[in-house]
């Protein structure tokens, strides 16, 4: 059920099940409560290399649960500034706190205008799982 | 997401509590709590599981015992009534075209077990074969409810409610009993390394579910306070890769042989013929070219299938089943390598997504209980006290 899931108005969402945030110069992603339920317990993150200059909807790493691996594709073109390293101990964290403490890293964007074009608002990404769920 | 599939007596009750997939055309649960909890429950505690999806038939009439020494492997003379086996049934070249149990309930009746994801198959294959012995070959599968009830309580859950006394009933003995006033079919078997049973409600058909469902809930009723789960397939399948079960589709097919398998204990060469007897005989003389292996990850990350496995700088093998183990705390996998490499304790490693990540091979099964005091790790006995100095998650 679409209305089962948390999606906060004030961030940004893709395809792929990826949030975005605008902080200031940087941008925070994530993967979104949708993507954290279908895959459940989260036991292994692997993050990306501080540095690392991406593109959007690159893989740039990856989250896996007992039975399956998923991508975590960027949302944002940019360079990785920062990567929530807690997750490496404690990959449970995106399932208890997707969107806070449960975040995946930091870029500053390089392209953020265009790539907006790409993502949906929350409304939209809420009438995105409907669709999907009912396909 | 809409699935479709065909559906167990226990549908409803999947549905209700537990997270569905389509696994073999069926709408199964993969999970109801989660996989780490149900696969936790069954190690420590005790675990329901609803198998109804594999197939079942029965193997009837004077020729049953020649038949099915014929179409499988193992030696079906060596069964007594009321106990069962495990074997495979091979094409002509050796390959496996399934494995499964079979159970001697009477001197000409067997039944016999197998993949969901075989059904149709092997029923056309047994039917096929049958036609040159005296047997009936009839699919009760849709008839008759199948559940596992798994763990080290698994017992005393069912004795609750058994009229017969199961402590009697050693590992791959079968009994007749009541549970609650329902007569029921119950072994001593399991998919899970843990002791457990099977339970077979007969005369429960799909669409009068109401029989398999009052038994099912009488056992997790009578379960409750050892901490029974419901648990789905996601559990057992992490739950058989630790005990170094093979999953047909995964670790064996029409293309590996039970010797590369390395289950040879169900080929019985003495038996005069079966299928597959002359490819398997060439093979054990000519020895083998690949074997299947445990695999434990020495860095992070978790090991999938059709992964490559590596030593130095050469392609040794591939991961046939791999996943995070909830009980050890780390990847494993099943691969399966060439010969000269499949050594305990050699160093490979495995390529998960471009990085070359450490692993070891070690002996299998990675975890089994075996009896009330003993338990199994990496292939080495150990007793259950020292054991939990080694296995923080084992409490029991």
């Amino acid at each position: 059920m679409p209305t089962g899931y948390v999606i906060p108005s004030n961030l940004h969402y893709s395809k792929e099940h990826e949030w975005l945030r605008i902080e200031g110069d940087y941008v925070v992603i994530g993967i979104t409560d949708y993507a954290q339920k279908s895959l459940h317990e989260i036991v292994f993150v692997d993050l990306p290399e501080v540095g690392r200059k991406v593109r959007q909807m690159e893989a740039i790493g990856t989250v896996e649960s007992v039975k399956a691996a998923s991508e975590i594709y960027t949302p944002a073109s940019g360079e990785i500034i920062e990567v929530n390293e807690a997750l490496t101990e404690s990959p449970e964290l995106i399932n208890k706190d997707p969107y806070g403490e449960g975040w995946i890293a930091k870029l500053r964007p390089s392209n953020l205008n265009e790539d907006l074009k790409n993502l949906m608002t929350a409304e939209k990404y809420q009438e995105y799982l409907k669709e999907a769920e009912e396909t | 997401m809409k699935l479709s599939g065909e559906r167990t007596h226990l549908y409803e009750f999947h549905r209700k509590h537990g997270k569905i997939i389509l696994f073999a055309g069926f709408e199964m649960p993969v999970w109801y709590k989660g996989i780490i909890q149900e696969h936790l429950a069954v190690r420590n505690q005790v675990g329901i599981f609803d198998v109804s999806h594999m197939g079942r038939v029965l193997i009837t009439e004077r020729d049953a015992e020649d038949f099915l020494n014929y179409v499988t492997t193992n030696d079906v003379s060596k069964l007594t009534p009321l106990s069962a086996h495990y074997s495979t049934m091979c094409n002509e070249q050796g390959g496996i075209k399934d494995d499964l149990l079979i159970y001697r309930l009477e001197e000409e009746k067997f039944l016999m077990v197998y993949n969901a994801s075989n059904r149709a198959k092997n029923f056309e294959w047994l039917t096929e074969y049958s036609k040159a012995f005296d047997v009936k070959v009839e699919d009760v599968s849709n008839n008759v409810a199948m559940f596992a009830v798994q763990g080290p309580k698994a017992e005393q859950t069912l004795q609750k409610i058994s009229s017969e006394d199961l402590s009697q009933v050693g590992r791959f003995k079968c009994t007749w009993t009541k549970l609650g006033n329902v007569e029921v079919f119950v072994s001593r078997t399991g998919y899970t390394g843990e002791d457990g049973f099977e339970v077979f409600v007969w005369g429960a058909s799909i669409s009068n579910p109401d029989k398999a469902f009052k038994i099912w809930e009488a056992i997790l009723e009578a379960g409750k306070k050892f901490g029974i789960e419901p648990c789905g397939l996601g559990a057992r399948d992490t739950l058989r890769l630790e005990a170094g079960m093979c999953l047909y589709g995964n670790d064996i097919d029409e293309q590996t042989t039970p010797l590369e398998a390395g289950i040879s204990f169900v080929v019985k060469f003495h038996k005069q013929n079966f299928i597959g007897k002359e490819a398997l005989l060439k093979q054990k003389e000519q020895g083998l070219k690949r074997k299947r292996v445990g695999i434990i990850m020495l860095e992070r990350g978790i090991p999938r299938s059709h992964q490559e496995v590596f030593k130095d700088d050469q392609k040794i093998g591939e991961v046939t089943s791999g996943t995070f183990s909830p009980f050890l705390k780390k990847g494993i996998a099943m691969a399966y390598v060439s010969k000269g490499h499949a050594k305990e304790g050699n160093q490979v490693s495995i390529k998960i997504r471009n990085k070359y990540v450490k692993a070891e091979i070690v002996k299998l099964p990675f975890y089994q209980r075996r009896g009330s005091e003993k338990v199994i790790l990496y292939g080495k006995e150990y007793k259950i006290e020292e054991a939990k100095n080694l296995i923080l998650e084992l409490k029991v």
